[in-house]
């Protein structure tokens, strides 16, 4: 099967520098998609190169094997819901709906009032909070039943409750659609209950990308008593080091798990592994894992 | 694409036509009594090429009752400027302030044909209303047309087919300065600014010279005859046809004037007539074509550079 | 019709908890053969959940045998789970209360017993999934 999204060392450079560079990834079909990463990481950008928004400077992107500069006509198989979720304000909730029957070749009627359900169709735009906002892009994008369909930021105007709500409508519109979806977004803990592939980017490249379950499963915490670090069985790679006093605290890598009885193995958290890929080369700050929403700053 | 280019500028449509309708009943208001005196002064028996005596009384006694109404008629060569500033600059600068391109781009139209189908249906609305525009002109000049010609450009830039080819240009001068600067209010500048270059431009610089001026001499320093014509130039020549200042008119009007001669037979002895250069009135369907061919290339030109910005923008 | 709840700070993936969820339910008679388990857009639109992850639960129970997915009417429970003997809790349990007397003789307090059970049995279970 075609990937959704498939970019080979795509790379997007605007008058300030590079936003994107050598990102390589291929996106699983029927998959959902967290793309993470700091503000500024490049995540807006390669979904807007996906929509044919942006051209590339640099390698080449497929959107369900075709180019979408050059062959608009793919577009009409993904939605996209912008940052911010932009709508016409003057423009009513049934007009919003007409709007996208009008100009999608396909439209899922049904599906978009179904989606919609409480929401009066006779309310202006301007009148809706913003999670309902969220919920009429959203439905606008689903009408198509997209292929692929993609989503920058929904969260960032969405308190927890909408938020919440938000993620319940996305998930019930894909099990309609099967669609595959990128979520983009910079808080690790709005994504991680549904995503089951992870793309983390950071500094405009790709810094991590797989699925999740075999993401977590490949990576250990192993915490000892500090020493020189020779080789510990089992381990690939050690992805962060961290020393405190006379003890270390290692992210690593493995294949099959660490059998060595001086270090105490743990699993590890989503959030605290796109962390650690974030920076990998410098110590990070001692970090106090705020359980749920921590946000970065890039 | 054209419900969705309806919805969103049928509020324009309505003050559209209803200026259009304002405009109607103010040139009705005022037109009567512009009628009135036309009738009731023999005006009829002045128009030229009648040089009947005492018609230049009647004449100016017409004109000068209508003077300050047929100069408030010349402020109608800006609305076609309006269509750039309200309905062209904001038509793309608009989205991008607000992001909704974002949402219009990512629909199932291409922006090129989302761009073009409403730049179409604009503009063949905004030609409908330069139309009805021109037509309101047309018939209020009516009885000034009957006197001084429609080919000069106080009958010309507001009468027949030039004023749609105008609003038509203005609106795509509009939505290339929206495409280029993505801000509403420095596209409206922008495109104002470049309306007026090229109508000034053309109008100084290239309607003179559509077709080749004709020329006509008079003899001696009198006044001309009126004509329907565009006069371009009117000056006094020598018998080698140079022309002749003023400075050296006057010494020779003064000369005879010493020497107890009629100025103008003495002028007529030296040689001396007036030549002018003039676009004849019949040339006036002519000269709109033309003017009007030029603002339809520059409206052409202009949203095909839109298109292809807009193709080609990031977003 | 059984209700699913998450818990997100368990450690335990999604679709193991709803996989857990419907066995406790089948031994504690809510559900019974023949009941239908709600669809995956209910569990999805419920839960805020991956649909990929409900279907992926349905197909282990299918697998299982303890569900049969039925085209275009929904997923079934089709088979029953026995309960536990007692008296292999018995024998297990005598078992680790020996295991517990070596691991005090051989110096380990409470703790660091309840911390070497915890990550022998994260490592078992990790390896399991």
């Amino acid at each position: 099967m075609m990937s959704p999204l498939a970019t080979e060392e795509l790379g997007k450079r605007f008058r300030r520098g590079w936003a994107l560079r050598e990102c390589t990834l291929t996106v699983p079909e029927q998959a959902i998609v967290g793309l993470a990463g700091p503000n500024g990481a490049g995540k807006s950008t390669l979904l807007e190169l996906a929509v044919g928004m942006l051209a590339a400077t640099e390698g080449s992107l497929s959107v369900l094997g075709r180019d979408p500069r050059r062959d608009p006509a793919a577009l009409a198989d993904v939605g996209y819901v912008p940052q911010g979720a932009p709508l016409y304000r003057s423009f009513s909730v049934a007009e919003t709906l007409e709007l996208a029957r009008r100009t999608n070749a396909r439209w899922d009627r049904e599906l978009a009032h179904e989606l919609l359900a409480s929401l009066d169709s006779s309310r202006r735009v301007s009148a809706l909070s913003a999670g309902e906002r969220a919920r009429l892009s959203l439905a606008l994008a689903f009408g198509k039943r997209p292929a692929l369909l993609l989503l920058d930021e929904p969260f960032a105007q969405l308190d927890p409750l909408a938020g919440r709500d938000f993620l319940r409508l996305l998930m019930d519109g894909v099990s309609e659609t099967g669609s595959t979806v990128v979520i983009a977004s910079h808080v690790v803990a709005d994504i991680e209950r549904v995503c089951d592939h992870i793309v983390l980017l950071s500094e405009g490249r790709v810094r991590l990308e797989g699925n999740v379950e075999e993401l977590l499963a490949s990576h250990l915490l192993l915490t000892g008593a500090r020493r020189p670090l020779g080789t510990i069985r089992g381990v690939e790679e050690i992805v962060r080091e961290r020393h405190s006093g006379r003890q270390s605290t290692l992210l690593v890598r493995t294949r099959g798990g660490v059998v060595d009885p001086t270090w105490s193995v743990d699993g590890i958290e989503l959030e605290e592994l796109l962390l650690a890929y974030m920076a990998p080369e410098r110590l990070p700050r001692p970090v106090a894992p705020e359980p749920g929403r921590l946000r970065w700053h890039g | 694409m054209a419900w969705v280019t309806w919805r969103q500028h049928r509020l324009q449509a309505y003050a559209g036509a209803a200026l259009l309708a304002a405009l109607a009943v103010a040139a009705l208001v005022t037109e009567l009594p512009i009628r009135a005196a036309y009738h009731s002064d023999p005006l009829s028996a002045c128009l030229p090429p009648s040089t009947r005596t005492g018609c230049d009384l009647i004449v100016a006694h017409f004109r000068g009752e209508f003077t300050a109404r047929l100069d408030a008629l010349r402020y109608l060569i800006v609305l076609p400027a309006l269509v750039g500033l309200l309905v062209g600059a904001p038509l793309v600068a608009r989205e991008y302030e607000r992001g909704t391109h974002r949402l219009a781009w990512s629909q199932g139209v291409t922006r090129g044909r989302w761009l073009l189908t409403k730049t179409a249906l604009l503009t063949a609305a905004t030609a409908l209303a330069g139309l009805a525009l021109a037509g309101l002109a047309t018939w209020w000049r009516q009885p000034f047309d009957n006197l001084d010609g429609r080919i000069s450009p106080r009958a010309f830039d507001v009468e027949g087919i030039v004023v749609p080819a105008y609003a038509v240009a203005a609106l795509a001068f509009g939505v290339l300065a929206g495409v280029a600067l993505r801000r509403t209010l420095p596209a409206m500048s922008l495109a104002v600014g470049l309306f007026f270059a090229a109508r000034l431009g053309v109008e100084k610089l290239l309607r003179p010279h559509y077709l080749a001026p004709a020329h006509r001499t008079v003899a001696g320093i009198g006044p001309t005859a009126p004509t329907r014509d565009w006069v371009l130039s009117n000056s006094l020549v020598d018998a080698a046809g140079r022309t002749i200042s003023t400075a050296r008119e006057d010494a020779a009007i003064v000369h005879a004037q010493h020497a107890g001669i009629d100025p103008q037979s003495y002028l007529a002895t030296l040689g001396w007539h007036r030549a002018v250069t003039f676009q004849p009135a019949g040339r006036f369907w002519t000269f709109q074509a033309i003017e009007a061919g030029i603002f339809l290339v520059l409206a052409a030109a202009a949203v095909l550079l839109a298109l292809r910005l807009v193709r080609r923008a990031p977003a | 019709m059984i209700e699913f709840h998450l818990d997100g700070r368990s450690g335990v993936a999604t679709y193991v908890q709803i996989v857990q969820q419907v066995k406790e339910a089948l031994r504690l008679g809510v559900l019974d053969v023949g009941d239908q388990l709600p669809t995956v857009r209910e569990v999805v639109a419920d839960l805020a959940i991956n649909p990929n992850t409900v279907a992926k639960a349905y197909r282990e129970l299918e697998r299982e045998g303890l569900v049969v997915a039925r085209q275009g009417r929904g997923t079934f429970i089709a088979g029953t789970l026995g309960t536990p003997s007692l008296e292999h809790h018995d024998a297990l349990r005598r078992e680790l209360e020996r295991w517990l007397d070596e691991a005090e003789r051989a110096g380990l307090d409470e703790e660091s017993i309840r911390a070497l059970i915890s990550s022998t049995l994260r490592e078992a279970y990790r390896r399991v999934a």
